[in-house]
């Protein structure tokens, strides 16, 4: 008996969850849907991709005639490649995807491009050129920009804490190399650097071992705002915050450009989402236009 | 085995030791707990590979720098403490570290078949590919010694081999060990036994503290010079039993039903209703599978709410719930596996006596650890137990103080009902005496005592009444007068008595 | 001859000599270093405060790192989206982490599932909660009005008091955090009773049972206890970032237990105590500190630091 009502509660509750995520897809809508536009997203685990779609969704609202679906893979390759594939069987009339990993999802790509369907890439690369159109910052520019700015804010000299994200994925890669490329030449000296893997706490006790080395830092480079926003509070702490200036990347309107609203960074370098511009990009798709292959994302700079 | 001598550190614990063995005979090597016997035996079957001393096998001398040198040398040790893996199965432990394989890949079929042979001569009808650990203790045992004897071993030792058997399974062994005789093979026996001494030694040894006392033919060492070797003093009766006054009613026990265990479809006890006055010693007899120790636990409630029927003690009724329910209606259970789960081997005798009735000590949740020791102190005095200090953990008592500690927690929760279960398993005579003294105490102060033993003067001697059970029924009461051997015997083999 | 205590102190003093000789241009003879190695694996160390009770029961806990998620989120929303006054919002953090690692201690003791899996389930479902809470974002001073813009409120006190230091800047708040969570797990473990009975049930739970010690409600009292000190990790860990990170945590689970067990606290359970962790939390504080201040790349950091659990783990080894 025991064991039998232990069964059937684990049944009812997989019912449970079940109904409520059929009850999502089933939004119909009632006003008259020209475009059903499907959004592939890799993983909304990470605030910035929760930027994405919500910067897709707003800018799709302006529009009556569109609805866009929103899948999310949870970070899995295998489910985002499944994901595509029902978009691709539901017939939709455009897809836009910010794939996982370029390799395992060039052939899906490929094969929604080759199936008429309009497919737009968005952020991450996949391989060769079965799509539509790529839509993108680019972090090797970014990098160079910050690094050109750093120098032209010191006047060509200074020491320099580098606190990388990552080094292992192509963000925190690019933002590095870009940004040696933007000091070369100049004076500026990087006296500390290590990885904090994207993570503020990280952040803030490597910028705590950087302080406790050296008794000038001029300025902080962090490949992401969190990691800036570690340092400044390290720095915080040590008393030290108005000798030395921090600068990330990324400017989330409730991050970055906030931290620099309220004095904590001196700038952040926008890594816009392309949210709109993917809407936007679309709609011309739609309507019969022609757009270009490569579209790069502008970075505007946050300072005070 | 000449001058051995061996010592853990400081502490010596075998000072010159000899022991020789001719071919076919059976040698007792008999001593108290901690004599030194379990030591000299695991020197001889490379387990401890450090002593002084010499060892001749077949004249020739040997130095055995493992197991696997001792075991080539045809040495096998059948352990006290069960060495089986459980989950494994019976075939792959009787195998175990001389797996048969070629280029690796292990025969299996010849293992099982091999596996399947070596047990039928032990009269075991049993699955060589089922786990280990499907199989009640007493098979389990059985398992064990026919894996030490698989492989043609020439020097067998065996230490204490019938503890968890029954009377029909002991006489299989022995039976096995005249043909191992026969076949020229020495064993050496360790045992606490004394009827079992008797029946097959050929020749005895006695240790005592580490020191060699003696050996002699069985014939010229009779029992009280035994038991003097083995002591040190004059043991003059094996069993002091003094019925004190019988009292009232102290338990009363209705109806009890333990429903089956996932290995067998019958229930384990069926339908035994008993009771038990103050002062008075009930034994519960019967052979393996006879349910008397589930009847026992299902009274405690180890099995919770699943065993039916109803408990009074001392004239209070209550339904069984759980282990600490019992306690405070003061039942106290001594289980009979004091290794899985009598004793906390990691804590020590203090810790372990007043796990029981640790509320007692420790109003509000803040523990008093001075009125812990005192009341150990006490309690352990009283049951005359000779340990270090009382902070070494039990895992380095013998098992006699190991099984003290054991009572000595239930004597600190004041108990009305005391349930021993094989209380004398695994200890020495001289500790035994203690406890037959202890028992008689018990009942002297007012405890109603239900007892649950396998030997059978043991039983014979201090039970005021027996009830024997067969398969989870009761098939016979007998009082003291009346009780022989071949009638409790026979009721525990099924015959019901008449009435 | 040698107790666990002198064991693991004797893996600290090498961690310790490690440092002063590749003392990074003199940065670990700085007490500010000290400080600050001490400040940043309190958090950590609250973790394993509770993991320490529960490793010794013989059971796991890997819903530590999601737990404190919750409750930084948590305290975050309470603080400063709804402006509780703080003691309201504490408490309700620490009810909430109660709640969570009873639960946990409910399914393991009741429903007789073990703790690996029913703490791995609480990890899962707490991270979830965690972000379905704060939405997907941090929980941050900058908070989103109706109208889609940013207004900013001021860093509540309680958060900069947390993230403070006293007695003259020399030790950080959160330290004394740790400290004080630590004191009442030794009070718990050595001198309560039912600290004697985690003892006895990870030595050995059925004699413990049947000895009458109520083997479920200590299980669960343990668990809760485990929650509850993860709620306070929480507290600590969103007052340092200033915000509720519904990430944060993540993967802290591991740490937890690799300070207990270098600590000496053994996995099988019935052994060890809470100094021996706090000597454990300390390795391996100081091990991150010296490869941080000495700028070791990533990768060597990683294999050092496997590298030095192992050694300190054989340091650890008996002889029986």
């Amino acid at each position: 008996m025991k064991k039998f009502t232990k069964i059937l509660a684990v049944v009812i509750l997989l019912v449970i969850v079940l109904s409520q995520g059929c009850a999502k897809k089933s939004d119909s809508d009632t006003n008259q849907v020209k475009w059903t536009i499907g959004m592939s997203q890799c993983n909304l685990g990470e605030p910035w991709r929760v930027q994405m779609n919500a910067d897709i969704k707003n800018a799709a609202n302006e529009y009556e005639d569109i609805k866009v679906v929103f899948k999310d893979a949870q970070n899995d390759t295998l489910k985002q490649r499944s994901q595509m594939e029902e978009f691709i069987s539901a017939g939709v009339d455009l897809i836009i995807i910010s794939p996982k990993e370029a390799v395992p999802l060039t052939p899906v790509v490929a094969q929604a491009y080759q199936k008429g369907i309009p497919i737009i890439v968005l952020d991450r690369r996949v391989l060769g050129d079965k799509y539509t159109c790529f839509i993108g910052a680019d972090n090797k520019k970014i990098g160079k920009a910050t690094g050109k700015w750093i120098v032209e804010q010191l006047g060509g000299k200074g020491k320099i804490v580098e606190l990388k994200g990552l080094m292992t994925s192509t963000p925190g890669q690019d933002r590095h190399s870009g940004f040696r490329e933007g000091i070369k030449g100049s004076g500026i000296e990087i006296i500390f650097e290590a990885d904090m893997k994207w993570l503020e706490p990280n952040a803030r006790k490597e910028m705590e071992s950087a302080l406790a080395r050296f008794e000038t830092i001029d300025m902080v480079y962090a490949h992401n705002d969190p990691g800036a926003h570690g340092a400044y509070l390290a720095a915080l702490a040590a008393g030290r915050e108005k000798d030395i200036k921090f600068v990330g990347i990324d400017a989330l309107p409730q991050e970055g450009q906030a931290y620099v609203a309220q004095g904590i960074l001196a700038a952040s370098f926008e890594y816009p989402t392309g949210g709109k511009e993917a809407i936007e990009t679309a709609l011309e798709i739609l309507s019969g236009q022609n757009v270009e292959k490569e579209i790069t994302l502008d970075s505007r700079c946050f300072t005070k | 085995m000449s001058r051995i001598s061996k010592s853990f550190g400081p502490v010596e614990v075998l000072a010159d030791v000899n022991l020789d063995l001719y071919p076919g005979e059976v040698h007792i090597l008999a001593g108290e707990n901690g004599a030194g016997k379990s030591t000299l035996m695991k020197i001889l079957g490379g387990v401890h590979t450090d002593y002084s001393g010499k060892i001749k096998i077949e004249g020739k001398e040997t130095d055995f720098k493992s197991v696997q040198d001792a075991t080539e040398a045809g040495v096998s040790i059948i352990h006290q403490e069960l060495s089986l893996i459980g989950s494994l199965n019976v075939a792959e432990n009787i195998f175990l570290g001389k797996e048969k394989s070629s280029y690796q890949w292990l025969d299996k079929s010849h293992m099982v078949e091999y596996s399947k042979g070596i047990l039928k001569n032990f009269g075991l009808d049993i699955d060589p590919k089922r786990a280990v650990d499907e199989f009640p203790i007493g098979i389990q045992q059985m398992i064990e010694i026919a894996k030490a004897l698989a492989f043609n071993a020439k020097i067998i030792v065996m230490d204490e081999p019938t503890s968890a058997l029954t009377e029909p399974e002991v006489k299989k062994l022995f039976k096995i060990i005249d043909q191992l005789k026969e076949q020229g093979c020495s064993i050496v026996y360790i045992t606490h036994k004394m009827e079992e001494i008797y029946s097959i030694a050929d020749r005895i040894t006695v240790l005592r503290d580490g020191e060699y006392i003696g050996t002699e033919t069985a014939g010229n060492l009779p029992c009280e010079k035994l038991i003097q070797w083995m002591v040190g003093r004059e043991l003059s009766q094996q069993f002091p039993r003094h019925t004190p006054h019988i009292g009232n009613v102290r338990l009363q026990a209705n109806n009890i039903f333990v429903p089956a265990a996932s290995t067998n479809p019958a229930p384990r006890v069926g339908n035994v209703s008993f009771s038990v006055k103050a002062g008075e010693i009930l034994s519960i007899a019967g052979l393996q599978g006879s349910g008397n120790s589930e009847l026992l636990n299902g009274i405690f409630g180890t099995y919770g709410k699943d065993t039916k029927g109803s408990v009074e003690i001392d004239g209070e009724k209550y339904k069984i719930d759980s282990p600490s329910k019992s306690i405070q209606r003061g039942l106290a259970l001594l289980t009979n596996d004091r290794k899985s789960n009598g004793l906390v081997m990691d804590l020590s005798i203090i810790k372990n006596s007043t796990l029981a009735c640790l509320p007692c000590y420790s109003r509000c949740f803040w523990l008093r650890p001075a009125d812990e020791r005192k009341a150990a102190k006490e309690t352990t005095e009283s049951l005359k137990l000779k340990a270090e200090s009382l902070n070494q953990e039990v895992d380095s008592l013998s098992g006699g103080n190991q099984q003290k500690v054991v009572m000595a927690k239930w004597m600190q929760t004041n108990p009305k009902v005391l349930l021993l279960d094989e209380p004398t398993r695994g200890v020495d005579i001289g500790a035994k005496h203690e406890i037959y003294e202890l028992m008689n105490q018990w009942t002297k102060d007012g405890i109603a005592i239900v007892l649950i033993t396998s030997e059978m003067p043991e039983l014979l001697a201090m039970s005021d009444r027996i009830m024997v059970m067969h398969r989870g029924k009761v098939t016979a009461q007998f009082s003291r007068e009346e009780a022989t051997q071949e009638k409790v015997l026979s009721a525990a083999l099924g015959k019901r008595k008449p009435a | 001859m040698t107790s666990p205590t002198i064991r693991a102190l004797g893996a600290l003093i090498i961690v310790f000599v490690i440092g002063l000789i590749f003392n990074a241009d003199g940065a670990f003879l700085k007490w500010g270093t000290h400080r600050d190695m001490l400040r940043a694996v309190s958090v950590y160390g609250l973790l394993a405060c509770g993991m320490t009770l529960v490793i010794i029961t013989g059971g796991i806990d890997l819903s530590v790192g999601s737990i404190l998620g919750i409750s930084a989120v948590s305290f975050s929303l309470f603080c400063i989206h709804f402006s509780w006054p703080f003691y309201i919002a504490i408490i309700a953090c620490l009810l909430i982490g109660l709640a969570c690692g009873a639960a946990s201690g409910l399914i393991i003791s009741r429903f007789n599932i073990q703790p690996f899996i029913a703490t791995l389930a609480m990890m899962v479902f707490a991270r979830g909660l965690a972000k379905w809470m704060s939405g997907g974002q941090k929980i941050s001073t900058a908070v989103q009005q109706a109208d889609g813009t940013y207004k900013y409120v001021p860093v509540p006190d309680v958060f900069n008091f947390i993230n403070s230091k006293i007695l003259w800047n020399n030790i950080s708040v959160v330290t004394i955090i740790f400290l004080i969570c630590l004191l009442v797990s030794a009070v718990l473990l050595i001198k309560l009773r039912p600290g004697r009975y985690i003892y006895a049930i990870g030595g050995n739970e059925e004699a413990a049972r049947l000895s009458g010690v109520p083997v479920n409600a200590v299980k669960i009292l343990t668990y809760a206890m485990s929650g509850l000190f993860c709620a306070v990790a929480g507290i600590c860990q969103a007052s340092q970032e200033l915000q509720g990170d519904p990430e944060a945590g993540f993967t802290y689970e591991l740490s937890a237990i690799a300070m207990v067990v270098i600590g000496g606290t053994s996995l099988r359970g019935g052994r060890g105590g809470i100094w021996l962790t706090l000597l454990g939390v300390l390795t391996i504080g100081y091990l991150e500190k010296i490869l941080s201040i000495n700028a070791v790349g990533e990768d060597k950091r990683l294999m050092l630091t496997g590298a030095i659990i192992v050694a300190a783990v054989l340091l650890q080894k008996t002889k029986k």
